[in-house]
């Protein structure tokens, strides 16, 4: 279909789910009220890592309305570990704590304020044990062991090589290597060798975690702001010991997600204490305790790049340490992607990778937007600038010289790059005025990464329902967190069936109604299943056609679709009088099923890529060289979306993942003290807010219909957040001359920074 | 979450004395309760009795006296010290101080009594206030006493006022002809880090008279008149040194701590910044207001 | 623990209602009237998710008790549109894609009510310093300043005024 033809999509319809956030009608799983609903509250541990020696719940147990005050021994659940990598945690803790805020016990109780005014009623008895609350720590020789046996989860496939080091913490090593590194390096003009850290992050999705289980002879029925409801069904499944199809996880709208409501988190608590009360539970955390349940990791980057006089790229050695928390989650694989992702997009023959994945008595650290790449951007763009500086060569001119090109391997028998990155870059340098004077301590910097989108070996089904009066409900098992995913599916629907966007309906994701669906991550919903949307709604027009060409008694081939008519010359029928003319009475449907299917098994990623997700930023800054702030004045990221299906949103999703960027980069962090968390919550937990709107930023979006998904789409959504940090701190070694290697560039370290240059006033 | 408490509404400034008086220290003023329900819903602290003193006729509102001074009922809202016109037009410096005090809805509901009273010490009104002088009134039952707004802060959290004893009034006296107050802070957490207030006197091309207040980063806000004396009777084109040492022993007299917000010794770096700053802005005030 | 008599306007229905002092005013909205579209998030007034009008005041309604809205007017979201009619904010937050997850968008659009009731032709840096403690995690803020300026002339030449009615 020529994209100059295109009627829906390409279009800013406005967002199907608009009318109710507007007026307060949307509904989240925070919102559900079940009749005879009971609400529980969790009792969490005060230390980083203790073995559990007695829990007195009695006194709890007797306080007015409360129903039920649970240990882990008292959960009717067949197994009580879960994960997508390991089956490392508990539902509960039994036996030992492995870090400070996990939940130990619960309580259950009529009302919310009777469950927390029990909490304070419950004596728990535990013996301290000595604690790794850092990556190096768990790493040192005498460290305690926090996992000694781990139980393989076997869900995801490209999890099943992973290689965890037996009788430490390290629960994945990723390597890679290719080329001669000593040879490449005794070569090099210019060797440089610098350490960056990025530290562990909070999530903060307004809607803090929530889920509301239901268990009945029916089976067990759970609503949750889950991103993954297919893989919870599976792991509730396991837990109970029941068949997939006695377990029902229902998503309504998710109040901000951003990773950290991937997989299983409070699902299989809630379902055991309604399984144990028998009665409905609503597990709702506070924001703080949702910081206690997930979050980015913290991730010490070691960079040695070796170059030649002119700039070529000629090897690199990344060794990358992810501290992983207490449980594994899937901290296994965000290590194997910020390893394979760390040398950055360029052609570089020679490489040598270590990413360790590291358990410690942290708060498990799991997805976030970007999944690694982030983290190690900041330290691989960063350190590009600094090869930049001392060849004295232009960042611009020394990426675009070793940037990969359209068709070129990043890593061999993988897909090739889909896109044009140093056009995009120049668009982003371009619109940032690159070159242009500046003022004093202004600066300008640039960046760019990419990474593998789609989904590691992600199936996604959907199914396209044309009702009796030409009505379509689109059945996708994709999540809305905010991003559209609703929107844009339906538009593709919309497109590919010939009907009014307006005759598009999308319910929410239910597992025992929706057709299977991987789970909502990785930019994966528009391009994988879009293409399941596409064939779906493919599926059912040819079907319509056929039935068509049978009351038309013309070739379906001779027949259009537009508008909801199907047109044979002169005459049209409507696509309601196609449906009740072929069933004979006002009912029936036309059913289209449509499954995206990944290809072969390839790559040392372990998969086949689906598309590369591209990113380009560029920032300009100013700085105050007397208290170290750093203003970001204008903010450009240029984000490759093959064809835009809704331009305002795609727009609006970089905009969006560029402020993500510019948060950590500047203030964002989590400041733990021997395992004890001390910002969890929103006062001393800064986020950015309107004050921290630059006065431009801007989105460029590039549209070359190159993409695999439907009318040639990539996904966006997480590139946004890839290139803010390098770029600002690129831009700030501009304008004041200081380089910083660890995150976030709060004042205080630019002002120390300027002061050991002796460039602070 | 909150834990049950009763709730007591005295007619008078007597009663709610009476009310602190009878149940000690299970009671607790209660006024905008940003701060105080803040604190009780986390379960830092409890009190079994809350006394609103919001329905105590008299004790919200500003008026100016005829002296000049500004009379502040210690149950106003910050919001309306944000937005009075006698406020914006006679003290401009109180007026976008509160103007900045943590958010719209805070400032909408929050007290200027209960922000002093609270003593939380990473706050704005406790330092700005004090360059303009300002004393407030304590009241009791069948007694009041009137001191310096420096002397209320005894540490953090803590207050020298007495159990049975409310905070019922501030009074700002004018500055001086030829004065201005300016108020900066610092900071990227939801509390400021580093607060300085300084107010300038001129005469003859000399500093007349100089106040410096230090908040946030030490236990409480307090003047610093160690360096106002350094200021003191300087020619104003000379005042570049002097304000450089005034900087460095403001910074050494704040008792400045390292927390979430920074190190002590960033946190004495900047107060010597923001002293600098808010004198220059505050002589380019003066200049301003004469050229008009 | 005494309670407390009270009635109160909320979105123009009057109710008689006996409350707990501890109650706070977001309980009192949620759990006692139904009106979910006041969201609970950070619960500690910083990111204005719970943001609702007492007498045209924005409060956080998370920390305000339910007792101080005796005798007064609350709004909430769901007092906004006039039936199918959206109110100017909520048409100009629609339109210029102003939300994503819309979770903090019920006050995200109460507290800009607020604003153009008190300046009905901000500036966007007085949109910023205004809108400041209303937290948003997923659109970088750009559309809802653009909706909020859009919203503002929308409301200068329109025929309806800034209380929706």
């Amino acid at each position: 279909m020529a994209v100059d033809r295109l009627t829906v999509v390409g279009r800013s319809v406005p967002r199907l789910d608009a009318h109710d956030k507007v007026t307060g009608a949307a509904r989240y799983v925070s919102d559900f009220i079940l009749p005879g609903m009971a609400h529980a509250k969790l009792w969490r541990s005060p230390v980083p890592h203790a073995r559990l020696l007695a829990v007195d719940g009695a006194r709890a147990a007797a306080a007015p309305g409360v129903l039920a005050v649970c240990t882990a021994d008292d959960l009717p659940v067949k197994r009580l570990a879960y994960g997508p990598a390991y089956k490392d945690q508990p539902i509960l803790a039994r036996e030992v704590v492995r870090y400070a805020g996990e939940p130990v016990v619960a309580v259950v109780a009529d009302t919310p304020a009777r469950a927390d005014a029990a909490l304070a009623l419950i004596d728990v008895r535990y013996e301290e044990l000595p604690a790794a609350t850092n990556a190096e720590e768990a790493q040192a020789p005498g460290a305690p062991v926090i996992h000694t046996t781990l139980d393989r989860a076997g869900h995801f496939r490209d999890l099943d090589g992973l290689r965890p080091v037996a009788g430490t913490n390290v629960c994945q090593h990723y390597r890679y290597e290719r080329g001669d590194l000593a040879r490449a390096v005794a070569e090099a003009d210019l060797v440089v060798d610098d350490v960056y850290r990025y530290p562990a992050l909070s999530h903060h999705a307004l809607e803090p975690h929530c889920a509301v289980a239901r268990v009945d002879a029916d089976g067990i029925t759970v609503w949750s702001g889950t991103q993954h409801p297919f893989p919870v069904r599976k792991d509730l499944a396991e837990i109970f010991d029941v068949p997939l199809a006695h377990v029902q996880v229902v998503v309504p709208l998710i109040g901000g997600a951003f990773g950290g409501k991937c997989y299983t988190k409070i699902e299989p608590l809630a379902a055991a204490l309604a399984a144990r009360v028998r009665r409905p539970v609503r597990l709702a955390l506070t924001l703080e305790e949702s910081a206690r349940t997930i979050t980015r990791h913290s991730v010490v980057v070691r960079l040695r790049t070796a170059v030649r006089r002119d700039g070529t790229l000629l090897a690199r050695e990344c060794d990358v340490v992810l501290d992983t928390g207490a449980y594994a989650d899937i901290g296994p694989r965000v290590a194997t992607k910020a390893g394979s992702r760390a040398p950055g997009p360029y052609r570089i023959p020679c490489l040598r990778i270590d990413a360790r994945c590291v358990y410690t008595n942290n708060v498990p650290a799991g997805a976030y937007r970007g999944y690694g790449v982030p983290q190690v951007t900041w330290a691989s763009e960063s350190q590009i600038d600094v090869i930049a500086e001392r060849l004295g060569i232009d960042p611009f001119t020394l990426r675009e010289r070793n940037l990969l090109k359209r068709g070129e391997e990043y890593v061999a028998g993988d897909t090739p790059l889909d896109g044009d990155m140093a056009d995009g870059l120049g668009q982003a340098a371009r619109a940032i005025g690159w070159g242009a004077p500046l003022t004093r301590n202004r600066g300008r910097g640039l960046a760019c990464a990419m990474k593998d989108g789609g989904g590691t070996h992600a199936v996604s089904t959907a199914v396209v329902h044309i009702n009796a009066d030409g009505s379509v409900i689109l059945l996708s098992g994709s999540v809305e967190v905010g991003q559209g995913a609703r929107t844009a599916l339906a538009q593709i629907a919309a497109e590919t069936l010939g009907v009014p966007f307006e005759a598009v309906v999308v319910p929410a994701p239910d597992t025992s109604l929706t057709p299977y669906d991987h789970g909502t991550s990785a930019s994966r919903s528009t391009t994988v299943m879009g293409l399941a949307v596409a064939a779906a709604a493919k599926d059912a027009r040819e079907q319509l056609l056929a039935l068509a060409a049978k009351l038309l008694d013309a070739p379906p081939s001779a027949l259009t679709i537009r508008e909801g008519k199907i047109a044979h010359g002169n005459r049209t029928l409507t696509l309601a009088e196609v449906i009740s003319g072929h069933f004979g009475l006002v009912g029936g449907e036309v059913t289209g099923v449509g499954t995206f299917v990944p290809g072969e098994w390839s790559g040392s990623l372990g998969g086949a890529t689906v598309f590369w997700e591209t990113g380009m930023g560029a920032a300009e800054v100013e700085v105050d060289r007397e208290t170290g702030e750093v203003h970001v004045r204008k903010y450009v990221s240029a984000a490759d979306v093959g064809q835009a299906i809704n331009p305002r949103e795609c727009a609006a999703q970089d905009e969006g993942a560029a402020m993500q960027g510019i948060g950590p980069a500047l203030f964002e962090a989590r400041v733990g003290e021997r395992g004890q968390l001390l910002n969890p919550g929103l006062i001393d937990y800064r986020v950015p807010t309107f004050a921290d709107l630059p006065e431009a930023l801007d989105s460029l979006l590039i549209e070359n219909a190159d993409g695999p998904g439907p009318f040639g789409a990539k996904g966006v959504g997480e590139s946004g957040t890839f290139c803010a940090a390098p770029a600002i701190g690129n831009a700030v070694a501009r304008a004041v001359g200081v380089r910083l290697t660890e995150l976030p560039m709060t004042p205080e370290r630019v002002w120390h920074a300027l002061v050991s240059k002796g460039a602070s006033p | 979450m909150l834990r049950p408490f009763e709730l007591c509404e005295p007619a008078s400034v007597a009663e709610a004395s009476e009310l602190l008086l009878r149940h000690g220290e299970a009671a607790r003023i209660y006024a905008g309760g940003t701060e105080l329900i803040l604190a009780m819903k986390e379960g830092l602290i409890h009190y079994d009795y809350l006394v609103n003193v919001k329905t105590v006729p008299g004790l919200a509102g500003v008026r100016l006296d005829a002296d000049g001074s500004l009379r502040i009922g210690a149950a106003t809202p910050h919001r309306v010290l944000e937005r009075d016109p006698s406020v914006s037009e006679r003290f401009p410096a109180i007026a976008r101080m509160e103007a900045d005090v943590a958010n719209v809805r805070v400032r909408e509901v929050g007290t200027l009594g209960g922000n002093l009273c609270f003593a939380e010490p990473h706050a704005d009104p406790g330092a700005l206030l004090q360059v303009f002088d300002a004393t407030v009134r304590l009241e009791r039952k069948g007694g009041a006493r009137t001191i310096p707004l420096e002397r209320l802060f005894v540490g953090p959290f803590e207050t020298c006022l007495e159990g049975d004893e409310l905070l019922t009034e501030i009074v700002v006296p004018p500055l001086a002809p030829r004065s201005a107050a300016v108020y900066l802070k610092f900071g990227f957490l939801e509390r400021p880090s580093v607060g300085v207030g300084v107010a300038v006197t001129l005469a003859d091309g000399h500093v007349a008279d100089a106040r410096i207040a230090v908040g946030s980063v030490g236990p409480v806000p307090r003047r610093m008149r160690d360096a106002e004396a350094r200021l003191q009777d300087r020619p104003v084109a000379d005042s570049e040194a002097a304000l450089a040492e005034a900087g460095r022993i403001a910074a050494r007299a704040s008792d400045a701590i390292t927390d979430l917000h920074g190190s002590a010794e960033y946190k004495e770096h900047l107060v010597g910044v923001l002293l600098r700053r808010a004198f220059q802005a505050a002589l380019a005030a003066v200049a301003g207001s004469e050229r008009r | 623990m005494n309670a407390i008599p009270m009635s109160v306007t909320v979105n123009g229905e009057a109710h008689a209602l006996t409350v707990p002092p501890h109650e706070t005013l977001i309980e009192c909205l949620r759990d006692r009237l139904g009106l979910l579209g006041v969201k609970k998030s950070c619960d500690v007034q910083v990111c204005g998710a719970c943001t609702v009008l007492v007498d045209d005041r924005p409060v956080s309604a998370c920390t305000v008790l339910a007792f101080e809205a005796r005798g007064k007017h609350v709004r909430t979201i769901e007092g906004l549109a006039h039936g199918d009619d959206l109110h100017p904010v909520q048409e100009a937050f629609v339109e210029h894609g102003a939300l994503q997850c819309g979770f903090c968008t019920p006050g995200m659009i109460m507290a800009t009510v607020a604003l153009l009731a008190e300046n009905p032709s901000p500036t966007a840096d007085e949109v910023k310093h205004y809108m400041r403690g209303n937290i948003c995690r997923c659109t970088g803020y750009k559309r809802i300043v653009e909706a909020i300026l859009a919203a503002s002339e929308r409301l200068a030449t329109g025929p309806r005024t800034t209380d929706g009615g």
